[in-house]
């Protein structure tokens, strides 16, 4: 058997081992590669920015514990980055089971920003019917959502105060990791009730979306732990999704390296082949 | 350190390492945290659909206030409910000729304008723009979406990737080069979807990496270096009690 025929049958295992050492190591020695910010996400970015203090900032957190490293820390830069900014956020999810994960995360930058929930912010919680919502939403906002994550009512609620439906809404930014998310809050919400709309999604997700992006239909996008990697540098913060990007950087190298080997080995075999089916002719 | 986030921490470390332990090969560990994920997660919808649709939304409002008029949905829901009994069953066509009217009635008009009437205006660009003080420009910037250049590359995309998938008439001759040309663009766009999936399941690996690291700090009790040590003695436990009979794996 051949290096060649050795390498192409190598143990998958093996090349797990290189990808995991290749992810553990940057993780452990961070070297600090630098970042530079895309225009989808320095459009959400800059939006945020040109809003004025007590504008409404609705977040969805269309996500569950699966998508949690990716989008995780795009919640906390945006949160924290409205937060700064002094405006009223509305944070809600249309996935059942990311509820507690939402929770969990606004209560924690709330927190850490000083911010009172009610009076600065809400956690609206989960309302079923997907894409429903959104319309639900778009007539009346109370309608949907009655009562808040921890039961009071939102009627009366200080950070409220104005706002009857989506059109009161001054930005929303939907992250998303399947459906309902950024694609169901255009077709369902900015499309109709005109409010602007950015979106955050998995890396997955993300070339799926760039034609919504083309077109206006969201003014920016934060993809993936890249994505995140780029507003935390753009709010001066850094956090996980920074801290991930030597790991991320090292992966794709290697990944780049058994591509071109893998490709190497087999056309060197093709060759060999050949050559030996013309020496038995 | 609270008490629940140490548990928490345990917890978390030990079914991470359990689902990686299937990168070695199949265990009953890989098998115990997956079921255990696949439990959860429908135990935890259960819970939380019966407390917000049927305690918040349905039950507190007719009794509490006196909304007798969401009886109306609770019928319409409860018809879905006779599929289980085959002589009432035909009720339940109610219920789903409802469901598929409203579905459609709001999702068609929308899809259409935002999917089509949107993407078709953003392709039929024109190709040459107006600047106040230069007349009619034709701009070549690549990096720039909107410039002309990317607005003739979408176009030539678009039309040929269509071709490519008109099956109506055989792809030779000039055809065949439209086809072909369709075939590169769409190979362009499953490599940026390839690439764009690997960042993003690398993305999840560190997610979990850096909880790992995290978790092997003596305020948590050090559950990342215990488990990992328990995960791999359990995998060479199982590796050496092979049950009679199987044959031993291949080298």
């Amino acid at each position: 058997m051949s290096f060649a025929e050795r390498m192409l049958k190598i143990d998958r295992r093996i090349i797990f081992l290189v990808i995991g050492l290749c992810t553990l190591f940057p993780l452990l020695y961070p070297v600090g590669l630098p970042i530079k910010i895309s225009p989808e996400v320095r459009g959400v970015y800059d939006y945020i920015e040109s809003l004025p203090e007590g504008s409404v900032f609705l977040l969805s957190l269309d996500f569950d514990p699966a998508s949690k490293p990716e989008l995780y820390p795009q919640s906390i830069s945006l949160l924290r980055h409205a937060f700064r900014k002094n405006l009223r956020v509305i944070a809600m999810t249309l996935w059942v089971s990311g509820t507690g994960m939402a929770d969990q995360v606004i209560t924690q930058v709330a927190r850490e920003m000083g911010k009172e929930s009610g009076k600065d912010y809400v956690f609206l919680g989960w309302s079923p019917g997907g894409s429903a919502v959104i319309i639900n939403m778009g007539q009346d906002l109370y309608g949907a959502f009655p009562a808040d994550y921890n039961g009071k009512p939102t009627k009366g609620l200080p950070v409220l105060q104005g706002i009857t439906n989506l059109r009161d809404v001054n930005y929303a930014v939907s992250l998303g990791a399947g459906n309902p998310g950024v694609e169901a809050w255009y077709v369902f919400g900015k499309d109709k009730y005109k409010f602007e709309l950015g979106g955050g999604c998995t890396g997955v997700m993300a070339p799926g979306l760039y034609p919504l992006l083309r077109s206006g239909q969201i003014n920016g996008l934060i993809g993936g732990l890249r994505g995140a990697a780029e507003y935390e540098t753009l709010i001066g913060q850094k956090g996980r999704a920074i801290a991930g990007m030597d790991a991320q950087s090292a992966t794709h190298l290697a990944i780049i390296v058994l591509v071109i080997m893998c490709n190497l080995f087999y056309f060197s075999l093709r060759k060999q082949a050949k050559q030996q089916g013309h020496s038995g002719a | 350190m609270p008490v629940e986030t140490i548990i928490g921490a345990w917890v978390a470390t030990g079914l991470t390492l359990f689902i990686f332990s299937f990168l070695y090969k199949d265990n009953p560990l890989f098998k115990l945290a997956e079921n255990l994920y696949v439990g959860v997660s429908v135990g935890y919808t259960i819970v939380k659909t019966y407390d917000t649709v049927i305690v918040h939304l349905i039950w507190k409002p007719i009794v509490e206030n006196g909304e007798w008029a969401l009886l109306i949905p609770v019928a319409i829901g409860t018809l879905m409910l006779t599929r289980y009994v085959p002589k009432a069953a035909w009720l339940s066509r109610y219920a789903f000729a409802f469901i598929v009217g409203v579905g459609s009635g709001l999702a068609i008009p929308r899809v259409i304008s935002s999917y089509i009437l949107k993407q078709i205006e953003d392709t039929v660009r024109p190709l040459m723009v107006m600047v106040p003080g230069e007349g009619l420009t034709f701009t070549m910037n690549l990096l720039n979406p909107a410039s002309s250049l990317n607005t003739i590359i979408i176009l030539i995309g678009v039309s040929s990737v269509l071709f490519y998938f008109f099956f109506s008439v055989e792809h030779t001759g000039p055809g065949k080069a439209v086809a072909r040309t369709g075939i590169l663009f769409l190979m362009i766009a499953f490599g940026a979807a390839f690439g764009y999936t690997v960042m993003a399941r690398m993305s999840l690996l560190i997610g979990r990496l850096t909880d790992l690291i995290e978790f092997t700090d003596p305020s948590y009790g050090r559950p990342s270096l215990w488990l990992l040590g328990l995960t791999i003695l359990t995998l060479v436990v199982m590796g050496r009690r092979r049950p009679q009979g199987e044959p031993p794996e291949p080298h």
